[in-house]
């Protein structure tokens, strides 16, 4: 058996890294003594799977991990405990027991939400969304780890909306490409002419192929 | 802090390397609020957030301040280069972790002092924080800037900056020390008056009530109280009880990984081996125990609050322990299920020990730690270091017969009396460790084996029978690294040496006088920060600093003193006397050992303090 966990992470727990989320979920399943599952070997640990990492700095709404069990426990409980023993900033939503064979969540991982917050002046952005989206490609430098490299985010970008707060955009986040908010508003910004303005970034939801919720799937 | 501050801090934390170094919130962290007549400390650790929070210290203080209901600690750390010149730009002050408070805003802020070189880290906070350098320039609405640990048994150095040192145990006496600031800032004394009640703290120097004399050659030749009723020896504080000292059952749990991430009990305080370079074992004096029972029950409880996986026994000599099998046979049979492992440091492994441990597969075989600091027997007896090299080897093949492959070997170059024999007793001793593991069937022994050998410099410190010692000169250290190069080419020793001008600045400062603070502060007007990581440290600016004020390092580092000079730190009573620590030198040179004093009391002084030995 597993647990999916939907959780968010905002606060000053957007300033940490994903291992460090990694190890902060791993010491409160322990704290809140709930019955996981560890790793056989020499060195048992927590198997925990994460949907998909998120960058530092970026506010996560609805965040995904899988912690498999030893033993069944109720989903109330479960929830519960988590909470009492998560940060501030931590906080789990809502979480579904599964059978060991369901498929992993990061298996169905396709697209992300994201809201991006320009901070300062943005005024020009909105009106250029338009013309932006009507480009065949919208080449851009990725950074790799190798180097930088020449790619095309036009097809990896599903959608980009302007809102009151910001920009809503749907972007890839597949074994086939993953395009980051970041490039987004540079590319936008490139294009209407201006500076690159400093932004908050929030993942809104994380998306399957069909763009439905993925802790549905 | 107002908003719109904390917008530039938000968008600076989204631009710099780890921002969870520097904004709090971490489980486990006390965030008091505040109310009237409370005193509130800051304790401040010059160094970066991964080494304060590997610091068992910090988060006993903590504690033991928090616990009580009129004080509130908050913490402070030396941001890396990229943080303090981002704060700078945005005009952010230095603030506190929890309430990002800054540093200004506290009516005290103490400093831990763990090693010389985060000297140049004090004062950039110091500055950063918007605090006075000089305790001098500080006025009433400026904290009281205090400190304490190790080095503080030679403040000289910092007295400037440091308006008051604690000198020893810090559980009851850092309360102590904060209720008296608190009660002198609110019934609106003078700054002056603050610090003449904090020199009636028991343990307490404020060195702006002190007067030191030199001679013509330079030499101290008279230091002493320069208002009444200041002590004029400052004797040290003494927790006689470790079961009764405070130790927290919840500490601060790091989001970014700390050096040392988990669980750390303090087993014991002081050592009774006396190794004759060793600060610790003379400074720590007596010996306590923590009981089995309390550290038991002490990690139960750390275990549930914190959830680490991992623990460690703490102490300046492990093996000593009187319950030590006890103690992991009971971690064992509390943590197994919690998958919570034992790290133990390098210790003795005999026969009933090994028995405890195999029962065990909690227990981490990271590499084996060993330190016989020198290579020959006839200086490990000028320094008192009772490991032959029997013991040594035989430690060494029981570790390989369990399963280990690697093994650490810890050298001290530029002891004493040291010849080039002794330097080449270091290769031979490596060699023949690689032997031991030779020397076993191939299906006994782990596939492979690594020995490598570290080489620190000898830098001779306060209250030690080498105090009197002058260090070798760097060139000297430099000849010496070489030979040791040459003689340790050898198939699976690795060789590791530290950077000469770093021992020979600690050297300085470790025995350095009041003058050392003007050059303290031109080096970190120079632009010296972050002296102990070695992208940050630079020799040449810091001879330049020495250069510009005039002052001879040599003086301080390479001159040896006599029977009869008054040393800096002379007015420190940590016990032991000055009289043991020269007969201790005069047994040194004559290679002749002092046994471990609980076969029977060796007279360093320390019965003068009532009920603390237990010998």
């Amino acid at each position: 058996m597993k647990m999916l966990v939907v959780f968010e992470k905002k606060g000053l727990m957007r300033f940490i890294g994903h291992l460090d989320l990694q190890r902060a979920m791993q010491r409160a399943l322990r704290r809140g003594d709930l019955p996981v599952e560890y790793s056989q070997g020499f060195n048992p640990h927590l198997l925990l799977s994460f949907a998909a990492p998120l960058s530092v700095g970026v506010i996560g709404e609805k965040e995904i991990m899988e912690v498999p069990l030893r033993e069944r426990i109720e989903e109330e409980t479960f929830l519960s405990r988590i909470n009492s023993v998560l940060p501030d900033g931590l906080k789990a939503l809502r979480v579904r027991s599964l059978p060991d064979d369901h498929p992993a969540a990061m298996a169905g991982l396709f697209a992300a939400q994201y809201l991006i917050q320009p901070q300062g002046d943005w005024a020009p952005l909105p009106s250029r969304v338009p013309d932006f989206l009507k480009q065949d490609s919208i080449p851009y430098l990725r950074r790799t780890k190798s180097g930088e490299k020449m790619d095309d985010l036009r097809p990896m970008l599903y959608n980009l909306i302007p809102r009151e707060n910001g920009l809503m955009a749907t972007l890839a986040l597949h074994e086939q490409g993953t395009a980051k908010p970041e490039a987004l508003i540079k590319a936008l910004a490139d294009f209407a002419g201006v500076t690159v303005p400093p932004c908050l970034v929030t993942r809104l939801q994380l998306l399957d192929r069909r763009f439905a919720p993925l802790e549905d799937a | 802090m107002d908003s719109e501050m904390t917008l530039r801090l938000e968008r600076l934390l989204e631009q710099v390397a780890r921002p969870a170094r520097y904004t709090g919130g971490e489980v486990n962290e006390v965030k008091k609020d505040p109310v009237p007549g409370q005193t509130r400390f800051c304790f401040a650790f010059p160094d970066t957030y991964e080494v304060a929070m590997s610091h068992l210290g910090m988060k006993v203080l903590y504690d033991a301040v928090n616990r009580e209901a009129d004080l509130s600690c908050e913490r402070v750390m030396m941001p890396w280069p990229d943080m303090m010149d981002g704060m700078k730009a945005a005009g952010i002050p230095l603030l506190s972790l929890e309430t990002r408070t800054p540093l200004s805003g506290f009516d005290a802020v103490g400093f831990t002092l763990q090693y010389e070189m985060s000297y140049t880290n004090i004062l950039a906070m110091l500055e950063l924080g918007g605090i006075p350098l000089l305790g001098a320039d500080r006025n009433e609405t400026d904290p009281v800037i205090i400190a304490g640990g190790p080095c503080a048994f030679n403040p000289e150095p910092l007295a400037p900056f440091i308006d008051a040192f604690l000198m020893g145990d810090g559980e009851a006496a850092t309360p102590e020390m904060l209720r008296a600031i608190g009660l002198c800032r609110r019934s609106g004394r003078s700054r002056e008056e603050v610090l003449r009640c904090l020199a009636d703290v028991p343990g307490v120097y404020v060195p702006r009530f002190y007067a030191p004399q030199y001679n013509e050659n330079g030499c101290l030749t008279a230091f002493s109280p320069a208002v009444p009723g200041v002590p004029a020896a400052v004797r040290k504080r003494v927790e006689l009880d470790l079961d009764q000292a405070v130790f927290p059952e919840s500490i601060p749990v790091p989001f970014t990984e700390a050096v040392h991430d988990r669980i750390v009990l303090e087993i014991m305080r002081g050592c009774t081996r006396g190794c004759r370079f060793c600060q610790a074992g003379m400074v720590y004096r007596p010996v306590r125990e923590r009981s089995t029972e309390k550290l038991l029950r002490l990690a139960e409880k750390l275990v549930a609050s914190t959830g680490y996986e991992e623990m460690s026994l703490s102490s300046l000599s492990t093996g000593d322990y009187s319950g030590l099998l006890e103690l992991i046979r009971g971690l064992n049979e509390r943590f197994s299920e919690k998958r919570v492992s034992l790290s133990l440091p390098s210790l003795r492994i005999d026969g009933e020990l090994r028995e405890a441990l195999k029962d065990s597969a909690q227990v981490k075989k990271s590499g084996l730690t060993l330190a016989p600091e020198a290579g020959t027997q006839r200086l490990r007896d000028v320094i008192n270091k009772g490991v032959t090299e029997e013991d040594l080897l035989r430690t060494v093949t029981e570790a390989f017969l369990s399963g280990w492959d690697s093994v650490k070997l810890y050298f001290m170059i530029g002891l004493p009396t040291e010849t080039d024999e002794d330097l080449l007793g270091i290769a031979g001793l490596a060699r023949k460790v690689v032997g031991c593991y030779y020397a076993l069937p191939k299906g006994k022994r782990a596939r492979g084996v690594k020995v490598s050998v570290s080489a620190s410099t000898f830098v001779p410190k306060p209250f030690t029978p080498f105090q009197w010692e002058g260090q070798d000169s760097l060139e000297e250290i430099r000849r010496k690294q070489a030979l040791l190069r040459g003689a340790l080419n050898i198939r699976g020793v690795t060789f590791n040496w530290h950077d000469p001008e770093l021992s020979f600045l600690e050297a300085c400062f470790a025995r350095g006088d009041r003058r050392l603070g003007r050059v303290l502060a031109r080096a970190y007007a120079l632009g010296c920060r972050l002296d102990g990581w070695q992208e940050h440290f630079s020799f040449d600016r810091w001879m330049q600093a020495f250069n510009e004020e005039g002052i001879d390092p040599a003086f301080y580092a390479s001159r040896g003193r006599g029977k009869d000079e008054l040393l800096p730190w002379d007015f420190i009573d940590i016990g032991v006397t000055k009289d043991y620590l020269w007969l201790e030198k005069r047994r040194a040179e004559n290679a002749q050992t002092t046994p471990d004093c609980r076969q029977g009391c060796e007279g360093c002084g320390l019965r003068r303090f009532e009920g603390v030995c237990r010998a």
